[in-house]
Parts: structure tokens; C-alpha cells; sequence
């Protein structure tokens, strides 16, 4: 290889008139084509294009070019597409290089005879170092044919299910006692008025059932080594002080707890009480009771009465104070993270009074007051009394910079349509007032439901609420009606804040975890915003559900489906090529500092014994992502990146200055 | 400023016009014509020539309240005092009140000026020429002119006991303060009325007199006066090598360290109490449990709270000695009623100007609730 003459074929791409309006590019031809090691240069249209592509194996065929500079956009955009051009055309994929003069040139200047100055030296930059490229060899690796699904609202269900029925093994994990999420606490679902647990529950119990579904409940994943195909999962399974297999789900432990109506209940979001040993909802799967060991009292101070009344109680005899928690390692191939969202915390709003006035609730309060399986069997009562003027407060934590928050919560305008159409259903006499900054009715039958909702009388004033104040037992909802131009106060028996979703409290730890980052709003970051929704930077996790951002269930639901495809398309090819693009070591050279292993988000580089005292760093192939951290942090320059070698930067740099 | 560089300066595209400005603001609840959320669209609409003619633009409190709770971050303060910039530019002022007397002492100490201060020094105070700290007094010595015993507008206010209590309470902790005859006015009625050469002036003049002392810590009392040391001088006049702080946090971090002890049943005079949270102590500089800290350690004094406390207190009706009104009245009148709905006997503030307006608002009306400063509580609660 090294004796074999460089020869170079420039392609200067218009694209259209994304970069032809701004610079040159005829020049940019011209001005390229003398360069040390350059045998032609073209321009062309469209350079992706099949005609485009085909300019170039020909060109590869006929005059036997070993080298290709492509100027055209970023190279996230068509790096693969040219890579693969050049492979058919016979030469390795790593010999082509990109020059990107439409986002780092056309795209961002003004002035075409700077801009086409800027455009020829990134071309005479991507020269040189396509005169230093080398081949690169891509390694297979196998892709176990076993998916984790962190999470167990609707989209990890859905993505289980999808997956499991694909004939691919699935381990489910979710660190509530249940499965079900948040979908499972609403009451009915927007715009149909379906009851929530109706459609969830046949989609729980098959999750069940499932034969290649295994469900680690009460459970949380605590460590994730390894790389797409090999992921090494530690879940922990924390006791539930209950044999499973034991356990009836009968109740009578529940019935016969001391502190039976004196623990505050979860899953009603504290409107209601349980016992410490505890269902969290009656269709809860799997259909068996958890001793909380925050709260019992045999586990927290040794002794529960002469002995632990639940014990007495269970005919099974399930109750097992000796279980201890348990660590369950896997071989996961591919990995889905479903984890959820937060409701906002409306006490960051003080000037609403939540948390101060009682009859002051969040979204989901209401959905757990007026569900059927709710602390009150779905009565909307007030102190005893049917409100007469219940008032729906729009965007509590979301549009709204003073709490952070600047991004649509996407389901509250929806969801408090709803809520107020459930109040109408049940209390006819009821005076419902919304008050709303937009409403955002996107979705299929959304701008419907909306109608429907004013055709009963649901009052909208658009102004959103500065204030709530105490008058006498009642409330003062204090706002400015925006179309009138006029302060307008309500009073009201029950105000009902549109609480909306924020990233969950611990995300970074999850971060942390997988190794995958967030957005500026804290949800996490998908690939690419239109075209990988559902990927990661990391290659094999993919992300579903409100974690990526605020979604409404069909949404949801569409992306579970979406990150489950993906994650089988992976493990149904059973293999995958991984980075070619990654760091080595020159043993020689390398001082066994160890300050690669620090730098390395990815755990690559680790230290070994080469001689008896003699250390040297090692990457591991598989795990380099090739960010190259580790060649910044060495010391003597041991480690080079393959593909950005320091001769082959210099090289560039010289080309421009 | 151009109306387009007040409007990118203070993010106002960003309104979503969704009115919680206005429902915030206590003007609006009482003049329905003025609106925050109409001056930032009549703004965005290009309608600048119409803000700076209404003599409304003068009657915004700056009391952050709408600010605190727009949900898109537009900076209303500084639109507000920019657009009075411009207002001033073209000659147009607010309507000065008790004759613009005090506008005018103002404006006199950004010029060459001998004053006399410090008259009020009595033998019994420590204060030195030079030291740490510098006790900055602000308009003190000149209040009781207006609103004291024989003032234009006597409304029982006893300013320079106020600055002699500091001394004391500073004395009591081991400080003896730096008071200069040379000091001037904050300047924070000027910058925020629009005059920002006259604020700089006397900023300039501020901050030599403070570096010729050779104080690195400013002690400020006035919350106003504090955040115009604070955030105002260095953000028109650069960083400064000073710390700035306001006394109820030195108290507070003495209470905290066991070194500031009051008096068994210091208060006879006032058993239950309530704090009124000045705007710039509250909202602006966000100190709120400072001096609630102090209030509840001051031996059988209980401290109740009122309805509207903290971000979400409400203002004492008027700003800057421009557009007091009928509304500033109503605003205060209010507020001492919530104030007595709480069953205290006692409306603490900590705030000169809180304490003007309000007991302003009792003369002649039947209001009971006493007025008291933290300053002079505490000062006669010291063991």
C-alpha cells in the first residue's frame, strides 16, 4: 500500500443551489485540480444522486483513483452514502474524505467570493489528509438475540410485546411492585373517553403470560458494561418480602396490617392510604402483594406486635421477613429504555397555593379523585360537598422560562378537556371555567373533542392565572382575560392545575448508566431530531415514551413500536460491524500512566501487564467509540485515532493556512 | 435605545400574551387601563411613540411581581426603565410627587454638593473615617425633612433614629462602620425614572467616597440602596471590589452563631406581627427568611404570615416619588387590611420607603395596625 502512487478524485457538489448560490463551485473545481496527487476534479448537480455516485465509480474504474474528496454537506449527512459508493467501485470504504462547504460554508456566509475563498481551502484541507488516509478494517461482532426494556409504563409494554412476539427473548424491568406507569393511574383517555385500565390491562396480563418475557419488577438496572450485541446488565431485584409463587393476591395480609390506612398510597399520588403491605392498584400485575420495608414495622424496628400480623394472616404462607435482595446479571443484545417522566411539582408555583390549599390539585390528583378505582370510587367531592365552580388552570410548568421549563407538555390542553368533561358527566350543575394560553388540539380527533367539551358549557377564557387566593372557603382564581383586556377573578370550589411532564428526577443517573446524553430540556436525546428518533449516540439503546420527551399515549405507543423494531432489525441480522474509526496504542511509547483509562467514558482502555512491573494501556476494539479522549489525554502521544492521526490533522491544518 | 434594541434587550418577543403579567400587577387591579401585557404588545406592535406619551408608563411600581411570574422571561423591569429613557429623552417625566422635592435633592448630590449629613451623630455611636465596613446611610438624613415631626408630609417618621439605631445594632456586634459625610444618593429613583447619566454620577461619586475609606464590605439597610450596590453599580459601572450586604443577613448569621441575644420579653409592645416583604428585600434580592429568622427569635413576639408574603408579596403602592395616586392609596390601604386580617398587631417592614408609603396611608383613614421597622425592633429588643 504504501508504495502505490495517490491518486485523488475531487467532487465539488452544487446541491442544487444550497451551496452553487453561495459559492463558486466551478472555481472551487478549478482552483483544486493542480494539487500534489489530485488526477481530476468535477463538479456536479447533486452529487448524492445516482448519476452523482455513478461519476464516481466510473472514475474510480477508468483511471484508478485510490483516494476521493467529496465537497458537499456534512459529513453526518452522506459519509455513509459515499463510503459505500467507493466500496462498490472496489476501494475501502476509509478512503474517502469530506469536505462539509454547505453548513461550515454556504450555509453560513453571505458574501460569495469569501465563501468560495473558505470552500477551496476546506477542499485543499481535505486534499491533504485524503493523501494520508488509510484502510481501515471493520470487525463483526454477534448480537445476542435478548433485549432489556428498562421501564414498564405503555411503551415498555409495547416494545416488550413487539419484541417478545418476534421471537426474541425480553427482560422487563420496572422498579415499582406493578407494571402499568402512569397510563395506569389515569381514569379515562382523551379524545375517546376509552377507560385507561380497560384497554391497558389485557396488554399487562400479556405481558405476563408472555412466553419470552421474563418481568423483574420492584427491580432496577445497576450496571451496564459491554457494547451493542454484548451488553452485561446488573439488575437488582429488591425483596418483596412475599413469595411469589406463594402469594394469591388475596389480601388478607393487607386486611390485617397494623398500619393498615396509614401509609400514603403511591399510585393515588396521596389521596388515598394503604397498608405497608400493600397492591398497589387492583389490577395490578403481577397480582402479589409487597411488604415496603421503609414502612413495616417488623422491618423497621424488629417487632411488629407479639409477631407480624400479615404472617398470622397468610394461609399461603407467603410472608418471608428473611428475603434478601438479589442481583440477576444478563447478556442483553439490544437495550430499550422506557423510563417515563415526572409530574411537575406545582409547589414551584407558590403563587397557585398547591400544597396550601387542599382543594388546589395537579393533574393527576384529579385523574386518581375521579378514577373509579380512585380513594373515593370516583367521587368528586370538596369537603364533603359537590363543587359547584371547578377551574382548569392551562400550562402549570410548561411554556414557562421562570420554572426552566420552556417546551409544550403536549397532553395537558387535551387531558384538562377531558377532565372537565368528566366533571360535566358527573356533577351537570357543575360551572367549569379553563383558563388557557393556547390550546393545542393537534392530535386525530383532538380539535373534535375540543368542540365537544365547549358544546356542554365549559367556559375558555384566554388568559393564564397570575394568583389563587383563600376567600372564606372558597378560592379566588385571579387572571386577566386577554381578549377582553380585563382582570377577571373566578371563584372556585376546586381549581385543577394542568400540572405537565418533566424529565425524571434521577435521568442523570440513568445517563450515567447507558452512557447516552440528554437535551437542553433534560429529556433524553434521540440520534437525530427527524430521522433516528428512537436511536442514541450509543449504538444498540434506543429510547421510547415520555424519557425522550412529553407524548400522548398513541404517540407513545408509536414510538415503543418504533424502538422495538429498530432493536430487532439489529438482533435479527445477528451481527453488527462495529467502529472502525477507534484509538490504538504504540506499546512502545505508551508510560502505563493510565490517564487514557480516566479520560474514557466507555471503559475502552485498561491497563495491563506487558513485562513484570511494566504496564501498558490496551483498547478494546469492541468498546472504542473513537471519540478520542484518551489520544488528548496521553501524555506522549502513545495513542493515535485511527482515521485522525496527528500527521493526517497537521496535514489539514497546513492545507488551510 | 431604538424600540427594537429595548425589545431584544429585554426579550419582549417572547410574550405569549398570556396575561399573567397584568392579573399580576397591582396597578392593573386598580387601573384597568394599564397593562403590562398591552405596553409590551403595543411595543412589539411598533407603537413606541404611544408608550412614552402615556403618563401611565410612570405608574408601573417596578415591583417585579409580573416579572417573577412571566412564563416566557421577558425582562419587564428593564423595558419599563428603558422605555421611561426614552420618555425622558424627549422631555416627558412622571408626576412628581410632594412637589418633586425629593427628585430634587436627588438630583442636587449627583452635582458638586456640600453636604452636612452627618449631623445626626450623637457621642454614644462608634463610627470611624476609615475601616472594613462601611455603613452606607442613603436618604435617611433627609426623610424626616419631608415626613417627620414639622415635615411637608408629616406622617411620624423617625429616619435618623433609624440610622442611629444601625450604628447601635453595629456596635453591639463589634463593627464600627465607616459613615461618610460624602456619601450621596444610591441613584436607584434615577435609574429606574430613566435618568441614567444622573445614576451614574452619583454612582461614581458612591463608589470613590466607599474606596477612599478603604471599606471592602458595604452595609446597606434601605433594599433598594442594597440592590443598587449590588447588581446596579456593577452592572452600569463593571465589577467592584466590594461586598455588598444587607443587615439582615449580618444579623441573621449572628442570631445563627448565638452572638446576637435579645432581651427576655424584649417586645411589649408587639406580641403578634406580621412581615411585609419589601420588593427589592423580596423579589429582587430574594431574602426572605432573614428577617423572619430575626423577627421569631425576638423573644414573645409571634410572627404570623399574610396571605400574600414572600414572591408573592405585594408592593407598598408607589416608586420612584412619580405618579402616586389614588391607586397607590388603594394598593396600600389593602394591603394593611391583609395585614390586619392576620390578627397582628404590628406590620413589620424593612424598608424606609415601605414605612413612609403605608403610614401614609393610615393618616386619616381607619386603619389600626401599628408599623414598625426591623431596624428600630431590633435595635430595642438588643440584650
Amino acid at each position: 500500500m504504501e508504495s502505490e502512487e495517490i491518486k485523488i478524485g475531487v467532487y465539488v457538489c452544487h446541491c442544487g443551489i444550497n451551496i452553487g448560490s453561495t459559492v463558486d463551485v466551478e472555481q472551487v473545481r478549478d482552483s483544486v485540480s493542480e494539487l500534489p496527487n489530485v488526477s481530476i476534479s468535477r463538479d456536479f448537480k447533486y452529487m448524492c444522486s445516482d448519476p452523482g455516485q455513478a461519476l464516481i465509480r466510473k472514475d474510480i474504474e477508468e483511471r484508478g483513483l485510490n483516494r476521493v474528496v467529496v465537497a458537499a454537506c456534512s459529513p453526518r449527512m452522506h459519509e455513509p452514502t459515499f463510503r459505500k459508493t467507493i466500496q462498490q467501485a472496489g476501494l475501502n470504504p476509509y478512503c474517502v474524505e469530506i469536505a462539509n462547504i454547505r453548513e461550515q460554508c454556504s450555509w453560513v456566509h453571505e458574501d460569495k467570493a469569501d465563501a468560495t475563498d473558505k470552500a477551496v481551502k476546506l477542499v485543499c484541507s481535505a486534499v491533504a489528509k485524503a493523501s494520508l488516509l488509510e484502510p481501515l478494517e471493520e470487525k463483526e461482532v454477534e448480537i445476542a438475540p435478548r433485549a432489556l426494556v428498562i421501564g414498564a409504563g405503555i411503551a415498555g409494554i409495547q416494545a416488550s410485546l413487539d419484541i417478545a412476539d418476534a421471537g426474541f427473548q425480553v427482560y422487563l424491568v420496572e422498579r415499582e411492585p406493578s407494571i402499568g406507569g402512569h397510563m395506569a393511574q389515569l381514569d379515562k383517555t382523551f379524545p375517546t373517553l376509552d377507560c385507561s385500565a380497560c384497554i391497558m390491562t389485557p396488554k399487562m396480563v400479556e405481558v405476563e403470560r408472555h412466553p419470552n418475557i421474563e418481568l423483574l419488577t420492584y427491580s432496577k438496572v445497576i450496571e451496564v458494561g459491554g457494547y451493542i450485541g454484548n451488553f452485561n446488565v446488573k439488575v437488582k431485584k429488591k425483596p418483596r418480602y412475599i413469595n411469589m409463587d406463594r402469594c394469591t393476591g388475596c389480601g388478607l395480609c393487607a386486611e390485617a396490617c397494623r398500619l393498615k390506612g396509614r401509609i400514603t398510597s403511591e399510585f393515588d399520588v396521596g389521596m388515598g392510604k394503604r397498608s405497608a403491605s400493600y397492591i398497589p392498584f387492583p389490577y395490578a400485575v403481577p397480582s402479589k402483594y409487597t411488604i415496603d420495608a421503609e414502612h413495616c414495622l417488623f422491618l423497621t424496628k424488629g417487632k411488629c406486635g407479639k409477631s407480624p400480623a400479615c404472617k398470622d394472616a397468610c394461609t399461603a404462607d407467603a410472608v418471608e421477613f428473611e428475603q434478601k435482595e438479589e442481583i440477576v446479571e444478563l447478556d442483553i443484545g439490544t437495550i430499550v429504555v422506557a423510563t417515563g417522566f415526572d409530574l411537575f411539582d406545582a409547589t414551584e408555583k407558590p403563587e397557585y397555593g398547591y400544597g396550601l390549599y387542599d382543594n388546589v390539585l395537579s393533574g393527576l390528583e384529579f385523574e386518581r379523585l375521579v378514577s373509579s378505582s380512585g380513594p373515593t370510587q370516583g367521587k368528586i367531592a370538596i369537603g364533603g360537598k359537590d363543587p359547584k365552580d371547578v377551574v382548569f388552570v392551562q400550562c402549570v410548568g410548561s411554556r414557562d422560562k421562570s420554572v426552566g421549563n420552556e417546551y409544550c407538555s403536549r397532553v395537558c390542553c387535551m387531558y384538562t378537556a377531558k377532565q372537565a368533561y368528566l366533571i360535566h358527566e358527573k356533577l351537570p350543575d357543575a360551572r367549569l371555567t379553563i383558563f388557557y394560553i393556547d390550546i393545542r388540539a393537534f392530535g386525530k380527533g383532538f380539535e373534535e373533542f375540543y368542540d365537544r367539551v365547549r358544546e356542554e358549557g365549559v367556559r375558555y377564557i384566554r388568559g393564564n392565572v397570575s394568583e389563587i387566593i383563600k376567600k372564606g372557603d372558597r378560592l379566588l382564581v385571579m387572571a386577566e382575560d386577554t381578549l377582553l383586556g380585563e382582570p377577571i377573578d373566578v371563584e372556585a370550589d376546586l381549581v385543577v392545575l394542568a400540572t405537565g411532564i418533566v424529565p425524571r428526577a434521577d435521568v442523570r443517573e440513568l445517563m450515567n448508566l447507558l452512557k447516552i446524553s440528554q437535551s437542553p430540556d433534560g429529556f433524553l436525546l434521540e440520534a437525530h431530531p427527524k430521522l433516528r428518533p428512537v436511536d442514541t449516540a450509543s449504538d444498540g439503546i434506543y429510547i421510547a415514551g415520555c424519557c425522550q420527551g412529553p407524548k400522548d399515549i398513541p404517540d407513545t405507543v408509536a414510538q415503543a413500536k418504533g424502538a422495538a423494531s429498530s432493536a430487532m432489525t439489529k438482533m435479527s441480522q445477528g451481527k453488527v460491524k462495529v467502529e472502525a474509526i477507534i484509538a490504538s496504542v504504540d506499546p512502545f511509547i505508551c508510560r502505563g500512566c493510565g490517564r487514557c483509562v480516566e479520560a474514557c467514558e466507555y471503559g475502552a482502555p485498561e491497563l495491563q501487564e506487558a513485562e513484570p512491573g511494566i504496564l501498558v494501556s490496551e483498547v478494546n476494539d469492541s468498546l472504542c467509540k473513537g471519540c478520542g479522549a484518551c489520544a488528548v489525554a496521553c501524555p506522549c502521544r502513545a495513542i493515535s485515532m485511527k482515521h485522525f492521526k496527528n500527521e493526517q490533522i497537521f496535514s489539514q491544518i497546513e492545507a488551510v493556512i | 435605545m431604538s424600540l427594537e434594541e429595548i425589545i431584544k434587550d429585554t426579550k419582549a418577543y417572547y410574550c405569549l400574551g398570556c396575561g399573567v403579567c397584568t392579573s399580576s400587577c397591582p396597578v392593573a387591579r386598580v387601573i384597568p387601563s394599564f397593562s403590562p401585557r398591552l405596553l409590551v404588545e403595543k411595543a412589539l406592535f411598533g407603537f413606541g411613540d404611544e408608550i412614552i406619551s402615556d403618563k401611565d408608563l410612570w405608574s408601573c411600581l417596578i415591583c417585579g411581581r409580573c416579572a417573577s411570574r412571566c412564563p416566557s422571561g421577558v425582562d419587564y423591569l428593564n423595558f419599563v426603565r428603558e422605555m421611561r429613557m426614552e420618555a425622558l429623552s424627549k422631555g416627558k417625566e412622571g408626576l412628581l410627587a410632594h412637589d418633586g422635592i425629593l427628585n430634587t435633592i436627588m438630583e442636587l448630590q449627583s452635582l458638586n454638593l456640600k453636604q452636612d449629613r452627618n449631623f445626626w451623630i450623637t457621642d454614644d455611636l462608634e463610627v470611624a473615617d476609615a475601616g472594613e465596613y462601611f455603613y452606607f446611610v442613603g436618604c435617611l438624613p433627609y426623610f424626616d425633612l419631608v415626613f417627620g415631626e414639622g415635615g411637608l408630609c408629616d406622617v411620624g417618621i423617625r429616619s435618623i433614629e433609624r440610622a442611629r439605631n444601625t450604628v447601635r445594632i453595629l456596635n453591639k456586634i463589634g463593627i464600627k462602620p465607616v459613615v461618610s459625610n460624602n456619601e450621596r444618593c444610591c441613584g436607584h429613583d434615577l435609574l429606574w425614572n430613566g435618568d441614567l447619566e444622573g445614576f451614574k454620577r452619583l454612582a461614581e461619586l458612591n463608589l470613590k467616597t466607599i474606596k477612599e475609606s478603604g471599606a471592602k464590605k458595604v452595609i446597606c439597610v434601605c433594599p433598594e440602596g442594597y440592590v443598587t450596590l449590588k447588581r446596579d453599580y456593577p452592572r452600569f459601572l463593571g465589577e467592584q471590589d466590594i461586598e455588598v450586604i444587607q443587615l439582615c443577613q449580618i444579623l441573621a448569621d449572628e442570631l445563627r452563631e448565638g452572638k446576637l441575644k435579645f432581651l427576655e420579653n424584649a417586645s411589649v409592645d408587639y406580641k403578634k406581627v406580621t412581615f411585609h416583604d419589601p420588593c427589592s428585600l423580596g423579589r429582587i434580592a430574594e431574602i426572605y427568611e432573614e428577617p423572619r429568622e430575626i423577627i421569631s427569635s425576638i423573644p414573645g413576639i409571634e410572627l404570623v404570615e399574610m396571605e400574600r408574603n414572600r414572591v408573592d408579596a405585594v408592593c407598598c403602592g408607589t416608586s420612584g416619588w412619580v405618579n402616586c395616586s389614588g391607586c397607590s392609596k388603594k394598593i396600600q390601604t389593602e394591603r394593611l387590611k391583609e395585614a390586619e386580617e392576620t390578627g397582628a398587631d404590628a406590620l413589620i417592614t424593612a424598608c424606609p420607603k415601605c414605612e413612609i408609603h403605608l403610614n401614609c396611608a393610615k393618616y386619616n383613614a381607619d386603619l389600626k395596625i401599628r408599623i414598625k421597622d426591623i431596624t428600630d425592633l431590633v435595635a430595642e429588643s438588643l440584650a
